[in-house]
């Protein structure tokens, strides 16, 4: 197990080689590559996401994809479609860009509807239909999908439905002044390390295996619940003011994503147990894009970050 | 019954009427008489009856204006049933002149659909859509009306009453003694150009007279106020004033009288009027601007302590919410409680001080609830 997460933290300082800064992406995009689960990452262009995307499938040796999401995108376009081959009169498959182990949804709210679906089915199955055939999508599979949060015009909003398959949603922000001089001094000598594979699907598997062997107690378990039904009953825990703010709670998609992710971020951190803190440090990501807020609450700009930092602060911890 | 015969009989001859015909319609006119003594009101009626139930018509009538003659539409009654329009104008029509007097008419026809009406009906408020009509000028033959002099010396024209009133009739010197006229009653606007003589040796003020008027099928009834003052430096008399006039419908004349006046004036102490000190000595001292600088001095201090509470409450309150896990880190009462409110923290600036909580609880660091909130506020 210590011999994983050695190459773990080889791993992040591969892709810090190429990604200044932006801890918290990387962070969620290893914690989603190891419970298998999908991010929704937010944040203005040129933050480097491509390039995160790119630096971890080098690094690991996947398949990486990018899908530029536009009003005109059909679902074949991303799943494939039947080709007619007119030399011996059959059809065959053209696999689309979603055959991949790590895809980038690029803007993935300026695709209509149907072609969000079609993606989050895949996200959700695991598996894509093209006329008759069934085709499993490659292991593992990550997509992580970006929205733009400046520009909403022309844009189809992801249902609350189909947000809930993320199992993170990420606010990616601008760098820090240090940072931002370092990535300047790079790209202007265009001296940004080549990225090498230091970690192996075999290891990737391993990872996912260790997992399984971080130590939850029974009261942070409760402690998980708790979280999740304080989003949905809040004058329970005393937050009688939320009650109001939300519209819907959580769905329990939210807590098996909540308890996966803070043994991940457990094992990321090199404990082999899981203190609070690793939950309350995926809490805001994990429940972030689940919660519903009344009209009142976006009336008074009241943010989805606040609600859950308030629910923290009022469900007692073990 | 004879002589009720006979006034109905007068009565209608003394209407004429005239019945015309055009295309799509037929129209007839009504005038009560056409020999009236000059400013004498008379009613005029058109009636309009459509023919050709076939089109949508309207109409747009009305006398021409003409310095012979003054009108006034007093009614017009429109009613459109399935056999078509009928609509009729009245006026009242007061020729000012004797002589022969031609009353001008202009009447416009203007043709168009029910689908045009329904159309133009349609529209909202922003989007407002014309009708669509053809419009033709119809050519009406004028009136000709042989008006009959007034008596000589006649002013005023009708069925009229005349009203004083003087409030007293004794003043000092140059002191103005009020002195009100009212003229009221039905028919030709009483309104003069000068009621009292013009060689008077009393000095007159007077005011445009007040006129209050209604127009009706029965002709125009009127008030006109004529206020005015008086003013001498002697005792002075205003003769009597006989206002001549003529009642149409009698066709007799009578006079208004206004009686005559005595004015007794007193003579006034002008002397005391006259100011033979350069500047006096105040009788008494004005402290008004004192208690006015004062209420402006109190007025603006209350102005500058509310905006400076305000200031320094919001000054406060914006300090205490700019950041205010500060405040609850201080007032932590457990280990616990700090952890918490750590952890709820959304920029993630406390992961040291986290670690230290968890070591102390779940593992076997000490370090004392103090000592965390030292370092955790140091990181603020």
């Amino acid at each position: 197990m210590k011999q994983i997460y050695e190459k773990i933290t080889l791993l992040k300082k591969e892709l810090s080689k190429t990604v200044i800064g932006q801890e918290e992406m990387i962070n969620s995009l290893l914690i989603g590559l190891l419970c298998e689960g999908h991010i929704l990452v937010e944040g203005a262009p040129g933050l480097a996401k491509t390039t995160t995307v790119n630096a971890l499938s080098r690094a690991i040796n996947l398949d990486a994809k990018r899908i530029q999401f536009t009003p005109d995108l059909l679902p074949s376009d991303i799943l494939g479609i039947q080709i007619y081959n007119q030399k011996d009169h059959s059809f065959s498959i053209k696999k689309g860009p979603l055959f991949t182990n790590l895809l980038l949804a690029d803007e993935i709210n300026r695709a209509p509807a149907k072609v969000q679906s079609a993606l989050l089915e895949a996200m959700q199955e695991k598996q894509v239909t093209i006329g008759d055939e069934t085709l499993k999508v490659p292991a593992p599979f990550l997509v992580m999908a970006t929205q733009n949060p400046i520009e909403q015009e022309g844009v189809y909003r992801l249902p609350e439905a189909q947000l809930d398959r993320f199992m993170m949603k990420v606010i990616v922000t601008h760098n820090r002044e240090d940072e931002e001089l370092e990535i300047m001094k790079k790209a202007a000598t265009k001296s940004f390390d080549e990225i090498s594979e230091v970690f192996s699907l075999h290891d990737l598997q391993d990872a996912q295996k260790a997992l399984e062997n971080i130590h939850i107690d029974k009261e942070l378990e409760r402690y998980i619940v708790q979280l999740i039904l304080a989003t949905r009953e809040p004058q329970r825990f005393g937050l009688e003011n939320l009650a109001r703010e939300i519209l819907f709670g959580v769905s329990p998609r939210a807590t098996i994503d909540l308890y996966k992710a803070s043994r991940a971020q457990a094992y990321l951190a090199g404990k082999t147990f899981v203190s609070p803190s690793d939950i309350v440090s995926v809490t805001h990501h994990v429940l972030r894009h689940r919660i519903i807020l009344s009209y009142e609450a976006r009336a008074n700009h009241i943010t989805h970050d606040a609600i859950i930092s308030q629910i923290i602060q009022k469900v007692p911890v073990p | 019954m004879k002589q009720r015969l006979g006034s109905i009989v007068v009565t209608l001859l003394l209407f004429f009427l005239t019945t015309l015909y055009a295309k799509d319609f037929i129209y007839n006119m009504h005038i009560a008489t056409k020999t009236p003594y000059t400013k004498e009101g008379i009613l005029f009626t058109l009636d309009i009856n459509q023919t050709n139930p076939d089109v949508v018509l309207l109409f747009d009538f009305d006398l021409l204006k003409h310095q012979d003659y003054l009108y006034q539409r007093v009614d017009m009654q429109e009613t459109n049933k399935e056999d078509g329009l009928h609509i009729r104008y009245t006026y009242l029509i007061y020729p000012l002149k004797s002589g022969v007097v031609h009353i001008y008419f202009k009447l416009k026809k203007r043709v168009t659909s029910e689908d045009s009406v329904a159309y133009s009906f349609s529209g909202d408020r922003d989007n407002v859509k014309g009708l669509v009509t053809k419009d033709y000028n119809i050519n009406l033959t004028p009136l000709t009306l042989e008006v009959k002099p007034l008596p000589k010396g006649t002013k005023l024209v009708g069925d009229f009453t005349l009203k004083t009133y003087l409030p007293k009739n004794r003043a000092k010197a140059y002191e103005p003694l009020p002195f009100h006229i009212a003229i009221r009653g039905k028919g030709y606007l009483p309104l003069l150009d000068s009621i009292l003589p013009h060689d008077t040796n009393f000095t007159l003020y007077k005011e445009k007279p007040i006129v209050h008027t209604t127009s009706n099928r029965q002709g125009t009834q009127s008030e006109v106020k004529y206020t005015m003052a008086l003013s001498h430096d002697q005792n002075f008399s205003l003769p009597e004033i006989s206002i001549k006039a003529f009642n149409p419908k009698n066709q007799k004349t009578y006079t208004l009288h206004i009686p005559p006046k005595q004015f007794i004036i007193s003579e006034g102490n002008i002397t005391a009027l006259i100011d033979d000190t350069n500047s006096p000595v105040l009788l008494i001292e004005d402290w008004r601007w004192i208690s006015m600088l004062f209420s402006y001095l109190f007025v603006f201090f209350c102005g500058f302590i509310s905006a400076f509470i305000f200031m320094k409450y919001n000054n406060k309150r914006v300090k205490k919410n700019f950041d205010p896990i500060k405040e609850k880190i201080k007032e932590a009462k457990s280990k616990k409680e700090l952890l918490q409110i750590l952890m709820s923290d959304e920029q993630k600036r406390f992961a040291s001080s986290i670690k230290y909580l968890e070591d102390s609880l779940y593992a076997d660091g000490k370090i004392g609830l103090k000592e965390i909130k030292k370092k955790a506020l140091s990181l603020l």
